[in-house]
């Protein structure tokens, strides 16, 4: 080589950092810090209560609990992206909860009886058309009459508290129909072992094709690729991530005497040794991991997303750009109201009732896992994952902390300092990066 | 929404009647400071307290604090502004509540602190015995399972009746905790007495026993829903006694069912007709020790000598479900919902 | 259109066609203050206009009027001849009326080509963003703009101003525009860019575009453009062919409202 050689063909390879080299595959290091940071919570909450944390049992329980709180999160993401906050969605879940059991229990058996095989659904439908449109409602004014997010959805939390307690003024309802009680989980509501090793195989599948496909568009475009170990490595994890989750959730075995009463329902025998009969993934759980990839996608491969994450950015740009900013907005809120109204579902399906207190708080809870998972409170950064992670670590916290007998007042104390510290540590990162 | 209407034209119905009570008011006027109505039980308290007020020719005025000490403060400066010779007092805080009950003793109006204590020797402390309530708990619960790993589902730490209840129930079993035949395997508050966070305490109570738990004490009726739920996940709704209190509709449907086994009864409107007429005496001019089976009780958190009337709550169970229902607390209907025929006597 | 109007384009553009753009008689005011007050301005196919004027002359907000951004109190506007409404961007999009603002009012947490097609996004048959197609399409775009330009993948705020002025450049030229409004286009920018960006007006107008260049520095616009417009406290103080005038002249109407004999005078002129 002699001093007059060419300067480089490609200027993009040059010497670079670990950050760019993570950038260049498209991961975001942000989420290996949650994962970590999962990871340690814990593997210091499975030695602390000498193993009990990491059981099968205790990890199908801890999804089931995080499955409300993360699917309200997925709304709380785009709303926190528009530079706008949702503070009635716990008051909102109480109120829809209650109108919900209300039609189940008082309503609908007067049209067709108790225990109708369509019962439950019409009250997922009904749960998140009144969540919409209470969402829509709150968003008209947000975005048409220009009042702040904070005022309107603070004069949410009153209004649908007080109204939920004037459902039934204030009685509490219950047992719920027994087709909607799977909606929350529990032993009807374990999908079993051979259905979930399908839905399993069936995720691994499309995570590879989704990934071959994406590949193969970028290739034909002449982009530049993902080394082809990363693309195999990201896809491998994923995979493992769901495989590994149906092995945990088939691992938890029914209780004795509900296998014996299942088995028999189906006109089995219960041979003599007994039988070890799997939970398999739980309803809620994949719900929320169901909302999770339909928001994911709307986010992300939809205009509707994209307007979101713009006007996160810059809402006047959005806006001179042609955006109809304010639409976007009132069914931002509108969408929130529908993940309300299912996360009313398993709330209420999981107590098996209906209390007009269902959700106090909830809407802290919600806005700490959308930031602990990422979310800017400036606007328009976020991810459904991380938002998803988020609520998963603060549920790790909570119910860790009752499995080692941490008392309620200290479990609110480490929670919330908890929330200080990731948005610290999330802010010290960002600028550090840029 | 129709609800909605409703209820804003009751409540504009409701001011006016206030107004009008107080342009006449003949008789002795009570006035009731509520801490906050989003409870269901306090508008049977209420409905039980003006009745017994109107009986007694005097006139009632009310105030809702919603769940403001600072509101209630003022709330009753201005019922005795308006003219109240007594006045009943639920306590949102009840030390906040000091400075304006001081007030009202100094200028001779009657005091009852109802359901929650107000610590001031000059006024009258009205309550169900919430001590005996844990009590009436742990018996039901022991009379069922003499023996084996027990739970404590406590109610939130921020509540004075949470601790009492716990002690009430302590204090029947001790003797089977010492003697061994009893263990406490867990026992967990339930912040703001939320049915959810009861049903996640007692689902990581549960795991860390490997379901070696053989009856609960729930303090409330909504804990013990939250309970049974995560019971249920495991199968053991029914087998497992769980006590509660408040004898709300779910709860006795529960009751009924087979898969609570007490709840106690705390007829509000005993309470509420209770206060109603110790108001009037004390209106009237009848000394604090002059209330007829009142006593003298000096086991609050400061050691007053107070004046108390406490009233002795009623454990529910299957056997007596008829209590509530002959009472017109709940509808037999909706205690008896789903409840097969010839199991339960009350539903048959 | 009265006699006197009619002998202003003629004076002006003597035997040439339609006007790309007519604005006749704005009118805008904002909580009682005139920001542009009767003010007239014109377009021809493939002209570069000045419009020049003090910091607060009504320039901008003029010129927001004709993107879309602020709608007219009074006034018409014409676009080819025929009456035109702009009551929204997406009015003064669909008659070819491109932007690029002084604040470039991009969103800066996305990337390019999601700049680049805000609002007009390519979708897949599924109705699903076609993010490979835009991807490429920028590729293209930035490369006629900014050959040495690479962070497709990067929110534009991690980019420098010369690179976030080629993101706002493209996306307005990538939509084939008729005409192109640009505000302070070159503020931000050091000489090399700056001279860039000349090189791009000289090579749109020979496309056929008719540019409209904001300034409040009049040695930017003046060799650029055909005619200038000079604007003082909301009204026009004249219009003038760059040819007609000298940069002197031009700098005493914008300091003093004072036209020249050369300009045609407008409502603002100073009347001596």
């Amino acid at each position: 080589m002699t001093e007059a050689a060419p300067a480089p063909a490609n200027p993009v390879q040059e010497a670079r950092g670990l950050a760019d080299r993570l950038r260049e595959i498209e991961f975001d290091p942000r989420m290996i810090g949650m994962v970590a940071a999962l990871a340690v919570i814990w593997l210091g909450f499975n030695w602390l209560s000498d193993g009990a944390f990491l059981t099968p049992r205790n990890l199908w329980n801890l999804w089931v609990q995080t499955a409300s709180i993360a699917i309200m999160a997925c709304g709380m993401v785009l709303v926190i992206v528009t530079r706008n906050i949702d503070l009635s969605v716990g008051s909102m879940l109480g109120f829809v909860g209650m109108v919900v059991g209300l039609v189940q229990v008082r309503v609908l058996p007067e049209i067709w009886g108790f225990e109708h095989p369509l019962t439950w659904l019409v009250s997922l439908l009904l749960a998140m058309a009144l969540g919409g449109l209470v969402g829509l409602l709150q968003g008209a004014l947000i975005a048409y009459l220009a009042i702040p997010s904070f005022i309107v959805t603070l004069g949410g939390l009153l209004v649908w508290r007080g109204a939920a307690w004037w459902v039934t003024q204030g009685q509490t309802i219950a047992p719920m129909d027994s087709r909607f009680r799977p909606l929350g989980g529990g032993v009807e509501g374990a999908i079993g072992t051979n259905a979930s090793w399908a839905i399993g195989v069936g995720l691994c599948a499309a995570i590879c094709i989704g990934a071959a496909l994406i590949r193969r568009r970028r290739k034909r475009f002449g982009f530049v690729l993902r080394p082809l170990w990363a693309e195999i490595a990201i896809a491998g994890l994923g995979c493992a991530a769901v495989l590994a989750m149906v092995m945990v959730a088939n691992a938890y075995m029914l209780p004795a005497g509900v296998a014996r009463r299942l088995v028999e329902a189906k006109g089995g025998t219960w041979p003599e040794g007994g039988l070890m009969v799997g939970h398999g993934l739980a309803v809620p759980v994949l719900m929320a991991l169901g909302v999770g990839g339909v928001i994911t996608f709307l986010a992300n491969r939809l205009r509707f997303g994209r307007y979101v994450f713009a006007i996160g950015g810059n809402p006047e740009a959005a806006q001179l750009s042609g955006v109809r900013t304010r639409k976007v907005l009132m069914l931002v809120f509108g969408l929130m109201g529908v993940l309300v109204g299912i996360s009313a579902c398993i709330s209420t399906a999981r107590l098996n009732a209906a209390t007009n207190a269902a959700g106090t708080l909830d809407e802290l809870y919600v806005i700490a896992a959308a930031v602990i998972g990422g979310t800017s409170l400036a606007g328009g950064v976020g991810t459904i994952a991380g938002a998803m992670l988020g609520a998963l670590v603060m549920q790790s916290l909570q119910s860790g902390m009752v499995l080692i007998g941490v008392d309620a007042p200290l479990q609110n104390i480490v929670v919330g300092i908890v929330l200080v510290l990731a948005v610290w540590l999330d802010g010290f990162y960002r600028k550090r990066l840029s | 929404m129709k609800r909605f209407v409703l209820a804003a034209s009751i409540a504009v119905a409701a001011l006016s009647v206030h107004a009008g009570a107080f342009a006449q008011s003949k008789g002795p006027v009570v006035g009731v400071s509520w801490s906050n109505f989003q409870e269901e039980r306090w508008k049977t308290d209420e409905a039980a307290i003006k009745a017994a007020i109107e009986k007694g020719g005097g006139t009632y005025l009310s105030a809702d604090a919603q769940s403001s000490p600072a509101k209630q403060l003022t709330d009753v400066e201005s019922l005795i502004a308006r003219g109240a010779k007594a006045i009943i007092v639920l306590a949102q805080d009840a030390q906040a509540i000091r400075p304006a009950v001081e007030k009202a003793v100094n200028e001779g109006i009657a005091v009852v602190g109802y359901d929650r204590l107000i610590e001031i020797p000059q006024a009258f402390y009205l309550t169900f015995d919430n001590v005996e309530v844990g009590r009436m708990m742990a018996r039901e619960i022991q009379k069922a399972k003499p023996q084996g790993n027990y739970v404590f589902i406590k109610g939130s730490s921020a509540d004075p009746n949470a601790n009492f209840l716990y002690q009430g129930s302590i204090e029947i079993l001790k003797p089977a905790i010492d003697g061994g035949k009893i263990k406490n395997v867990g026992e967990a508050f339930t912040d703001q007495w939320l049915p959810a966070n009861a049903q996640r305490n007692m689902e990581q109570i549960l795991t860390r026993n490997q379901n070696k738990v053989d009856a609960v004490i729930a303090a409330n009726d909504g804990t013990a829903g939250g309970a049974i739920a995560a019971l249920d996940a495991q199968g053991m709704a029914g087998s497992v006694p769980v006590s509660g209190q408040d004898a709300d509709r779910a709860a006795l449907n529960r009751v009924a069912l087979g898969t609570q086994t007490v709840t106690i009864w705390k007829d509000a409107r005993e309470l509420g007709r209770n206060a109603a007429e110790i108001a009037l005496k004390l209106a009237g001019g009848a000394k604090l020790n002059e209330i007829p089976k009142s006593v003298s009780w000096d086991q609050g958190p400061s050691k007053q000598k107070m004046t108390a009337l406490f009233l002795t709550p009623v454990p529910v169970t299957k056997e007596n479900l008829n209590v509530v229902i002959d009472a017109g607390w709940a509808p037999k209907a909706a205690v008896c919902q789903g409840v097969a025929a010839g199991k339960v006597k009350a539903c048959d | 259109m009265s006699i006197a109007e009619a002998t202003d384009i003629a004076a002006t553009h003597p035997g040439q066609g339609t006007p790309l753009i007519e604005m006749r008689d704005i009118s805008i005011a904002f909580g009682g203050i005139k920001a542009v007050d009767g003010a007239s301005v014109d377009l021809m196919p493939g002209e570069v206009v000045g419009l020049l004027g003090h910091n607060g002359a009504g320039k901008s907000t003029l010129i927001k009027i004709l993107s879309g951004a602020y709608k007219a109190d009074a006034g018409t506007i014409r676009v080819d001849g025929e009456e035109a409404t702009i009551a929204s961007p997406r009015d003064a999009k669909r008659h070819g009326i491109e932007t690029i603002y002084q604040t470039l009012a991009l969103a800066d947490n996305v990337d390019a080509a999601a700049n680049i097609f805000l609002g007009r996004e390519l979708l897949t048959g599924w109705g699903t963003l076609d993010d490979a197609t835009m991807e490429s399409e920028t590729r293209k775009v930035m490369g006629r703009l900014n050959p040495h330009f690479r962070r497709f993948k990067e929110p534009v705020k991690a980019l420098s101003g010369g690179q976030r002025q080629s993101v706002a450049i493209a996306r307005a030229i990538y939509f084939n525009a008729r005409v192109l409004i640009m505000d302070e286009p070159t503020a931000a920018l050091g000489p090399a860019e700056t001279k860039q960006v000349a090189e791009l007006i000289l090579q749109l107008k020979k496309q056929g575009i008719g540019i409209f260049l904001i300034s409040h520095d009049l040695h930017d616009v003046f060799d650029l453009a055909d005619r200038v417009t000079v604007m003082k406290n909301g009204k026009v103080v004249g219009t003038a062919r760059t040819a007609d005038v000298t940069q002197d002249e031009v700098l005493g109407m914008i300091i003093s409202g004072k036209c020249p004999p050369a300009a045609v005078a407008g409502p603002g002129a100073l009347r001596s």
